[in-house]
């Protein structure tokens, strides 16, 4: 058709570009309008893959650099193969592992209560190798062995039947999960939950207290108190935040007066 | 030290300034004042002798002063109607819309080095910038902006204006033999040779617009249009119109003929050694161009001046304020005040949490636009200029966006293209809308 008129070919041109005048435009102003993302977007951390199946990071830590709460923690492998490359200065690599940061990074935070990864005793463990000819093969009695001797299987007890019999440690915590009756912690502790049982007000106080606050009338008296340790520990806590609320006060207040400003 | 310069000392600088300028000031002022009343009737005797000479004068600077807000305007166009066909924003940092970015780019230009290379014939070098500005700007002298707003009403104006028009192929032609650079020859050259191919078509397509006026004076070309739209020459000249448009495109080197400063492909052809004001001066040169080019169309074949129906103008408001007497005096000391209090009444009414001197302020600023408004509107009804030049501006701007417009669209064609386009199908065109008008005067009269 355009070859057959002259200048429809142009035409069509102008009125195209006419109609893309009207149009809406393409542009952000960006410091003043922020780009609209999509509103489900949280910013996921991933590492992506190229066709050939290598890793696309070339650890330049520009995401670590970036990162607002520094959460993003690299090594990477520099060009002769090393694995020497860190973010940041080297003193502060203990530092972003403390728990304040790993907090801040949302990472889960070691409890310095949790004891699994503590040395042990591995006479019995050595025992229950040597007994079963450090062979793999015969993992499953080496395991019920090492629980009867610890009640449970320590992590270190796992890593010598690892290092001992040439067995990968993934495959032991597997073997060891599969099967119903071995267990990585100790079994609970019956004294230990009569004990706490024992402390708790009886069940009837808590009923009786929700009835006088839903129908009202006096809250019927429990005999059992909570114990009294519990309660000096709670009021000692209060008397002491408020006195030393107290005494800074006064001593700021005290300092202020003491010292008028002088204008220089 | 003296009371005096301690005095002096103390001062800012804009004190200084102040302290300065107004003993100068008073002084100049009371000179003037004394030469008027002095040798007043002796000047003006002089002035109204010679009136011819100042109205050249004055018409001279006028458009030289209309010039260079014509081309930020022009460029700011540009600018902002290609980047909204591009879907992008354009500027829209310096000043409302970005509207003064084209007066930083003019600033731009001025404060950059003005740089002579070595082995340049300077003064050709320096004269040919001039010589290609000063042809644009004077070929506006003729362009009649509204009924009795022209710088020269000549009988020979469109002879005139091709004329002074193509003076700016000397301003090219001397910008690239003086840059002692072997491109900027070629460049020179090459629009030369472009200019020149054109300015035929472009000379003999008004030939018949000529005819059948029977004039070369544009204000009267421009009066033979008057009455409804249907008298345009672009209604009795389609051909000569098409042609015309297509030559003036490539005269005002406009895309999609714009080989001379191709910017996309190209150094700067002619102007690649320029640089600061000199270079300036081409750029302001080419977007007078664009502005003279459209100013032409619309006189010759759009009416010009000339409403596209019948406009009641003028109308002759009788007002008579002398008539009042003392009653003027009075108008003149209430009706501000009344107005501002009763435009300001029904904000103050309708908005409780507004307090008085905020709806005082917006009275007082509504009465002053009704005020505009009002005058704007006399001056729009009474005065014929003004409505003249509305719609001269608005027609010509009409076309200026046309151009844009194409620069926007067009893909710029090759040179062999072009000189072919011009002498095989402008030329013959051209004078086969001549020979057919002519006929047709003969034979059907004017």
């Amino acid at each position: 058709m355009s070859q057959l008129v002259p200048g429809l070919g142009l035409a069509r041109g102008m009125l195209l570009t006419l109609r893309r005048f009207f149009e809406p435009k393409a542009t952000i102003r960006y410091p003043e309008e922020p780009p609209e993302g999509s509103p489900k977007f949280r910013g996921r951390l991933q590492l992506l893959y190229d066709e050939y199946g290598t890793l696309k990071c070339e650890t330049c830590f520009q995401c670590a650099q970036a990162c607002p709460i520094e959460c993003i923690d690299m090594g990477g492998i520099d060009t002769k193969n090393r694995y020497h490359i860190h973010w940041g200065p080297p003193e502060t690599y203990g530092e972003r592992r403390d728990e304040s940061a790993l907090r801040r990074s949302g990472r889960p935070v070691p409890d310095p209560a949790y004891e699994h990864f503590g040395p042990i005793d591995l006479a019995p463990v050595e025992a229950a190798l040597a007994e079963y000819d450090y062979d793999p093969k015969n993992l499953l009695p080496i395991l019920e062995a090492t629980q009867q001797a610890y009640g449970y299987l320590p992590v270190a007890a796992i890593k010598h039947i690892s290092n001992m019999s040439g067995a990968w440690y993934a495959m032991i915590y597997g073997t060891a999960s599969y099967y119903g009756h071995l267990r990585f912690e100790k079994k609970g502790d019956r004294e230990q939950a009569a004990a706490v049982a024992a402390s708790r007000p009886p069940e009837s106080s808590y009923r009786s207290a929700l009835q006088a606050a839903l129908m009202g009338g006096a809250p019927v008296e429990d005999t059992t108190q909570p114990p009294a340790a519990n309660k000096a520990r709670g009021s000692s806590k209060v008397r002491g935040s408020s006195k030393v609320r107290g005494s800074s006060k006064v001593r700021g207040s005290s300092k202020g007066r003491g010292r008028p400003p002088r204008a220089n | 030290m003296t009371v005096v310069g301690r005095a002096w000392n103390r001062l800012s600088l804009p004190g200084k300034l102040f302290f300065t300028l107004a003993p100068l000031l008073l002084v100049t002022t009371i000179a003037v004042i004394a030469i008027l009343v002095i040798f007043g009737q002796l000047i003006v005797d002089f002035l109204a002798a010679n009136l011819p000479i100042v109205r050249f004068v004055v018409a001279v600077t006028a458009v030289l002063l209309m010039s260079v807000p014509t081309a930020f305007l022009i460029i700011y166009m540009e600018m902002k109607v290609i980047a909204l066909m591009n879907l992008r924003l354009g500027p829209d940092r310096v000043g409302p819309y970005g509207s003064l970015l084209s007066v930083v780019h003019g600033l731009k230009v001025l404060m950059k080095e003005d740089f002579t290379p070595t082995g340049v014939d300077s003064i050709v070098f320096t004269l040919a910038p001039v010589v290609v500005y000063l042809a644009s700007v004077m070929s506006l002298l003729v362009i009649p902006f509204a009924p009795g707003l022209f710088g020269q009403d000549l009988n020979v104006g469109l002879l005139y204006f091709f004329a002074v028009g193509g003076l700016s192929v000397v301003g090219l032609l001397m910008a690239g033999w003086s840059s002692f650079n072997k491109y900027s020859l070629l460049g020179g050259l090459r629009s030369a040779a472009q200019i020149i191919s054109y300015e035929i078509p472009l000379t003999l397509s008004v030939v018949g617009v000529l005819i059948l006026a029977g004039t070369m004076s544009l204000n009267q070309i421009v009066l033979d249009q008057r009455g409804s739209f249907l008298d345009w020459f672009a209604f009795k000249q389609p051909l000569g119109l098409l042609i015309f448009f297509i030559a003036a495109t490539a005269e005002a080197n406009r895309t999609p003929f714009d080989l001379t400063e191709a910017d996309s492909e190209i150094v700067a052809g002619f102007a690649t050694e320029y640089s600061g004001m000199r270079f300036g001066f081409f750029f302001f040169a080419e977007y007078v161009n664009v502005f003279i080019m459209s100013a032409l169309i619309v006189s010759l074949f759009f009416g010009g001046w000339t409403a596209p129906f019948d406009w009641p103008w003028p109308v002759h408001i009788e007002l008579n304020p002398g008539g009042l007497g003392i009653g003027l005096l009075i108008l003149l000391a209430v009706a501000p005040v009344v107005g501002t209090l009763v435009l300001a009444a029904p904000f103050w009414v309708a908005r409780s949490s507004m307090p008085a001197w905020q709806a005082l302020i917006i009275g007082f600023v509504l009465l002053n636009l009704l005020i505009g408004l009002g005058l704007f509107a006399l001056a729009f009804l009474g005065w014929e200029w003004v409505v003249g030049l509305f719609w001269f501006l608005g027609k010509t701007y009409g076309f200026v966006f046309t151009f844009v417009w194409m620069r926007g669209t067009l893909p710029r064609v090759r040179i062999d293209q072009l000189m072919g386009f011009a002498w095989k199908w402008l030329l013959p065109a051209s004078l086969l809308n001549l020979f057919v008008t002519a006929g047709a005067v003969v034979v059907l009269g004017r």
